[in-house]
């Protein structure tokens, strides 16, 4: 059990990525990066991020950290959410266009963001297999 | 009698609300006034019939209490006939005797949890609950059916209590939502709309009990809180001689505010959005207390406009909205222009709405029409059918305005009528039903313009004279114990007075006798050209997919250089095969209206209706490119996920 968004939980979905999804078939050869800013964080209600970069499809980059200087990557996409939302999005529980529609997620982006959206819900139903802490 | 007797009724309840209001001057439930909670209102009754019918919920000590709670003194019978022709006291029977075939002790009391207690210590012990009867109530109405979610009813009745509410869901990280009078919940909750418009688990906050509504005639506004309808506030105007710009009776205004920005036939004069809106108090999503006019709020204007800016859940829950209202004029009167084809019916309303004649002014369907004038659906077919058949009457310019103006509109039109002959209308409806195969109306159908016959020319006498009734005459189609009610009830100068009716908005639920409908159309600008090709957009899917499709109304903003369309798709949402077609009719209908320039369809108002509504009708959209058009499904399922989920 590794606790969400951890460096160890970062590790561990990283590895799965790279070792479980084909960056053709599953991740559609995508390019974009992706900067989740995720508010109110238990237990102290703080701000964490955590970012993505693929390449052609290939997961360059996946970073967690509550360091806001991340934003300086200038992310393709951004998408602000709660804690909860997130946990609901990495556990497969909604979609994160989904989460949109519900108004619990801003996104900028967000044509870019949905055309993306396969690939980004095979990753997210990837790294759901990590046991987490929640 | 069973559950399953009145399954029938209680699977088509369309919870329009109603009987929440006094709209017919019987008074309303008195159970529900007590209570609060949606359970103890005829609505809530028929809801929970059917639910335990369907094995949707299990009964507690609740049951116990809603069932008792009920007298059958038949006000409800009387409203909701009026309206839906449906008997809400044959499902309280239903449910009484049903109670009677559980084992005695059998029902247990629900215990409470941390989140309930939490919610208790701020409304107090009568207003909050997890109690599964009572949480059955909101099923179609803002909960989704068979959602497997853990809720809470609520039902604060201060500003603060709801700060409260906010930051406890906030705490137990749990989402909640706003119920006005939850009929858009009703509609929009049997289409591909009932996940994104519904939350999946957590706190419904029941904005009934906030009836606060001060009428200041000396600044001609009104400030009210979130538990008013629009027929409250319309006879709290109209007491000062002043009319409120709101839509249907059942309404409550502030949701229909920041939901839609109430769009109405006053709308020709009275505007739009923010036109109405002076000041509003809102929480938002951190349980802060907002008003409009503080300086360093976000900018309330900002909003996203277009296919993307799809967001059916408010982002803050308005506790308090302070409203324009408007003079009503001493020589106010109503005038209905017929025609046989809508062009035609276009170009007469657009050329009134640049004039500015019409205080209220819409093009109405033949549909609309008969379906709200006829006391039951069955007239109001017959009455579709001769108005097609032999009148070729399909749509009317319907104009409320001053003297001056109805001369005008009497000069510019070829025919007309007035207050008098939609009086005999109304009260000739079943006896005109009953001309159906009559030698009068075939005579009339072989002139050569039947319109000016039966409206303008010389078989107008005959025809009044054939119409010619009186509120007992029309009272023989209602069920023997309720004639005399209604009788007394259509003798009321209001019920056949066409002002009145535009103003308290009473009969628009009518549309939901039969069968459910979604609304379709959205807003445009107002050269006929683009209105058709939206109409052609809406009419097309429901051909496709075997909807009974019709134009609703349409009324102009800004002098006409913006139009409102209301279409309509008509269904049978017990039929799951007629929800799948219904839904595949709405994605192609978004699709075909989106490859239009400068449309909006109304799904993509809502959530958006505090905001000035340049920022979200003007730059006029391009229109969706062909490749964004190609993409377009996928796009959808992206969002919606597949019709599977929907
Ligand atoms: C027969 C019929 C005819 C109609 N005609 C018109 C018309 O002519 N013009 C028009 O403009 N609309 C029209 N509508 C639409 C209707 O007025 C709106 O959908 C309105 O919101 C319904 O009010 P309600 O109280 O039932 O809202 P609900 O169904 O309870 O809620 C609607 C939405 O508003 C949210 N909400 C509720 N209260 C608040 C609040 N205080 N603060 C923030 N959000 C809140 C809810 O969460 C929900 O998202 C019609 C609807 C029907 C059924």
């Amino acid at each position: 059990m590794v606790k969400y968004l951890s460096k160890e939980w970062a590790e561990l979905a990283k590895k799965k990525v790279l070792t479980e999804l084909d960056k053709a078939r599953d991740l559609k050869n995508m390019n974009t990066s992706l900067l989740n800013i995720i508010q109110n964080v238990p237990p102290d209600n703080k701000t964490m991020y955590f970012y993505i970069k693929f390449i052609e499809g290939n997961l360059e980059e996946l970073i967690t950290s509550s360091d806001e200087s991340i934003k300086q990557k200038n992310a393709e996409i951004t998408a602000t959410g709660d804690y909860t939302t997130f946990v609901q999005i990495s556990s497969g529980q909604m979609s994160s266009a989904m989460a949109l529609l519900k108004n619990r997620l801003k996104m900028t982006n967000k044509m870019k963001a949905l055309t993306i959206t396969k690939p980004i819900d095979t990753f997210n139903g990837c790294i759901k297999g990590i046991q987490t802490e929640y | 009698m069973n559950l399953s007797d009145v399954l029938e009724t209680t699977k088509k309840e369309p919870h329009c609300g109603l009987c929440k209001i006094d709209f017919l001057g019987t008074g309303v439930c008195s159970a529900g006034k007590k209570h609060g909670f949606v359970a103890y209102w005829p609505e809530g009754r028929m809801e929970l019939a059917r639910a335990l019918a369907e094995n949707e919920v299990e009964p507690s000590v609740a049951l116990l209490d809603v069932v008792n709670s009920c007298n059958l003194c038949g006000v409800c019978d009387r409203q909701c006939y009026f309206i839906t022709q449906r008997r809400p006291t044959k499902a309280q029977q239903a449910l009484k005797d049903y109670v009677t075939t559980l084992p005695p002790n059998s029902l247990k009391s629900t215990p409470e949890d941390e989140i309930v207690k939490d919610l208790r210590t701020i409304v107090g012990n009568n207003w909050a609950t997890n109690d599964p009867i009572i949480i059955a109530s909101y099923i179609r109405s803002i909960i989704k059916q068979k959602s497997l979610g853990k809720y809470y009813i609520v039902m604060p009745q201060t500003t603060e209590e709801i700060v409260a509410i906010v930051k406890l869901a906030n705490k137990y990280k749990i989402p909640y939502l706003p119920r006005g009078n939850g009929t858009f919940f009703g509609v929009a909750l049997q289409t591909l709309l009932a996940e994104p418009a519904t939350i999946e688990q957590g706190i419904i906050i029941d904005l009934w009990r906030m009836k606060d509504l001060h009428v200041d005639p000396e600044t001609i506004t009104a400030t009210i809180g979130p538990g008013v309808t629009s027929f409250e506030l319309q006879k709290a105007a109209h007491a000062h001689k002043l009319r409120a710009n709101v839509a249907e009776a059942e309404s409550c205004v502030c949701a229909n505010a920041q939901n839609l920005g109430i769009v109405t036939t006053w709308s020709n004069t009275y505007g739009w959005g923010t036109d109405n809106f002076i000041d509003a108090e809102y929480i938002d999503s951190t349980g802060t207390i907002q008003h409009l006019s503080d300086k360093d709020i976000p900018n309330p204007y900002a909003s996203e406009q277009g296919l993307l800016s799809l967001s059916l859940i408010p982002s803050v829950i308005i506790t308090k909205l302070t409203l324009k209202l408007h003079e009503i004029l001493d020589d106010e009167q109503a005038v209905f222009v017929p025609f046989t084809t809508l062009p035609e019916a276009l170009d007469l309303a657009h050329e009134l709405a640049k004039r500015n004649i019409g205080i209220s002014l819409a093009v109405l369907s033949r549909k609309y029409l008969t379906e709200f004038i006829s006391p039951t659906h069955e007239i109001a077919e017959d009455f579709n059918f001769i108005a097609e058949k032999y009148l070729k009457l399909n749509y009317v310019v319907d104009v409320i305005c001053d003297a001056q103006n109805k001369k005008i509109v009497e000069e510019l039109a070829e025919v007309s009528f007035d207050h008098a002959m939609l009086k005999s209308l109304i009260l000739g409806s079943s006896k005109l039903a009953s001309m159906k195969e009559s030698s009068l109306l075939k005579t009339i159908a072989e002139e050569e313009n039947p319109l000016k016959a039966v409206f303008g020319g010389p078989m107008r006498k005959h025809f009044e004279k054939g119409l010619a009734s009186s509120p007992q005459e029309l009272a023989k189609v209602f069920p023997e114990d309720l004639r005399d009610f209604f009788e007394k009830l259509y003798s009321k100068p209001e019920l056949t007075n066409p002002v009145w009716l535009h103003s308290f908005r009473i009969l628009p639920c009518r549309m939901e006798r039969k069968h459910m409908w979604m609304y379709r159309g959205g807003y445009m600008p107002g050269d006929k050209k683009t209105i058709l090709k939206v109409i052609d957009a809406l009419e097309k899917p429901a051909q496709t997919y075997n909807i009974d499709g019709a134009f609703g109304f349409l009324s102009y903003l800004e002098r006409g250089k913006l139009a409102h369309l209301e279409y309509d798709y008509y269904y049978d949402h017990t039929d799951p095969d007629a929800r799948k077609r219904v839904n595949k009719a709405i994605v192609e209908s978004w699709r075909r209206q989106f490859a239009i320039k400068g449309v909006t369809p109304l799904e993509f108002i809502c959530s958006k209706g505090l905001h000035r509504k340049e920022h979200i009708l003007y730059p006029f959209l391009p229109g969706l490119s062909e490749e964004e058009l190609e993409h377009f499904e996928e796009l959808i399922e992206t969002l919606f996920g597949g019709e599977d989920t929907w």
